[in-house]
């Protein structure tokens, strides 16, 4: 055995270790190559981890994320008013048809129960009314059933528009503009018409009808919610007569204050 | 104590009635024209002093190359009439004289200011060259894009008014 040979059983006795940790670590990184080069392999590693991640993040939304994205979503659905109608106008349309449709079924089963009472003195006294003013039975049941109530006045000085005195319950309109806008569309109407004599009555708008009642230098704007037909506008008519004439508005015109108060005392009540 | 008082604006199509109008009640102006239809109503309250002030009711009328076309119903009640003229247009003011005369004949009592109205687009030759025309019938050069002089008009008007 020359030296070499001695040498190398020497080197096989003492580097053995070194060897087979060599070969491990050699074998370890092998699968690492695998686990990452393969994507199944690597997604079984990884996706738990993520999983993970992400829930804590979706739980965390509420509290890091939420007051920023309502933030955006308030400023979003201010800045584009229009595009939101746009895009709510379908669903808002079938939520309204829909309650509609359940409103019209409920007063549907409400005349069918007035009708079915004809013989009672209520009934008869109806139709009595009915042949008397000429107004249809069905239109003076629904008069019964609907809740008129006067909503606001507005006496309004002629030609130039300005408020002379003015009460409401609910309306939170400016009453300087819509005593302007009725005075405007009065004066077109009337002049279109080319009549001296004749003026424009009332005003439908959306849900509330617009009385108007004509005396020398001022007008009378009552508008109204609710059932609107010959009979009210011919006892709110006298209702007004009644204001003016009792209260005497032509002499205190000038006493604003004075008129609001007469105005609140005789129209808060809404029975005509 | 608040004075409600119908103010009138007349004049000729685009030369800025309504934008005079929107620089006083909102400050705000758009390069954008929409023709005004009709009529507008708009108001503003002026505080003129710790006890008094004056509430503007404005009517924006629809422009009209003659003031005779202008509907009279819409004039009826007026406390005060701004007769508005575009200072770049010379077509808008050719005729002012007998205009600002058509106001005087039929509305005598009614307080009346002449304004020109976009006084950022011409230079002090051009106001001197239409000087003839434009007399001692003028009373304010305004502009309703920088907001030159709007408020001091209502201001003066309102304390004509009260």
């Amino acid at each position: 055995m020359n030296q070499d040979e001695k040498l190398s059983i020497i080197k096989d006795i003492l580097l053995t270790d070194e060897r087979e940790f060599t070969s491990s670590i050699e074998k370890k990184i092998k699968s690492l190559e695998k686990t990452i080069n393969e994507k199944e392999k690597l997604s079984g590693k990884v996706d738990p981890i993520i999983d993970d991640k992400l829930n804590n993040f979706i739980k965390e939304i509420p509290k890091t994320l939420g007051p920023t994205i309502t933030k955006t979503l308030k400023e979003e659905i201010k800045n584009s008013q229009d595009a939101v109608v746009e895009a709510l106008f379908p669903i808002i349309g079938k939520m309204i048809k829909r309650y509609i449709q359940h409103e019209m079924k409920l007063l549907s089963d409400k005349i069918n129960t007035q009708v079915n009472n004809t013989f009672s003195f209520k009934g008869i006294f109806r139709k009595a009314k009915s042949k008397a003013s000429g107004v249809n039975e069905s239109d003076l049941i629904l008069q019964e059933l609907s809740n008129t109530k006067i909503e606001q006045v507005i006496i309004i000085e002629k030609g130039s528009g300005i408020v002379l005195a003015e009460f409401s319950k609910n309306i939170t309109t400016d009453e300087d503009m819509v005593a302007g806008m009725l005075t405007a569309i009065k004066s077109f109407v009337e002049d279109a018409f080319k009549k001296e004599s004749q003026n424009l009555q009332h005003i439908d708008y959306d849900l509330y009808h617009i009385h108007l009642q004509n005396f020398s230098s001022f007008y009378i704007a009552v508008v109204i919610s609710g059932a609107y037909n010959i009979i009210y506008q011919d006892k709110l008519e006298d209702k007004i007569l009644d204001f003016t004439s009792k209260q005497k508005v032509s002499d205190i015109l000038n006493n604003k204050t004075l008129i609001n108060q007469k105005l609140e005392d005789f129209f808060n009540d809404d029975s005509i | 104590m608040i004075a409600s008082k119908k103010i009138v604006l007349i004049g000729h199509f685009g030369v800025g009635k309504t934008s005079l109008i929107r620089r006083f009640v909102e400050n705000t102006f758009s390069e954008d024209y929409k023709v005004t239809i009709g009529v507008h109503i708009s108001k503003k309250t002026l505080e003129l002093s710790e006890d008094q002030s004056v509430s503007f009711i404005i009517w924006d009328l629809e422009g009209q190359d003659d003031i005779k076309k202008t509907r009279v119903s819409y004039l009826l009640g007026t406390h005060a009439f701004i007769y508005v003229f575009d200072l770049s247009r010379p077509s808008t003011f050719e005729n002012l004289k007998s205009e600002i005369n058509y106001l005087h004949e039929n509305y005598s009592k009614i307080p009346l200011k002449v304004v020109g109205n976009k006084v950022d687009l011409v230079n002090k030759e051009y106001l001197t060259q239409y000087n003839d025309e434009f007399d001692d019938l003028v009373d304010l050069f305004v502009s309703a894009k920088n907001g030159s002089r709007v408020e001091s008009l209502f201001s003066k008007l309102a304390k004509e008014l009260i």
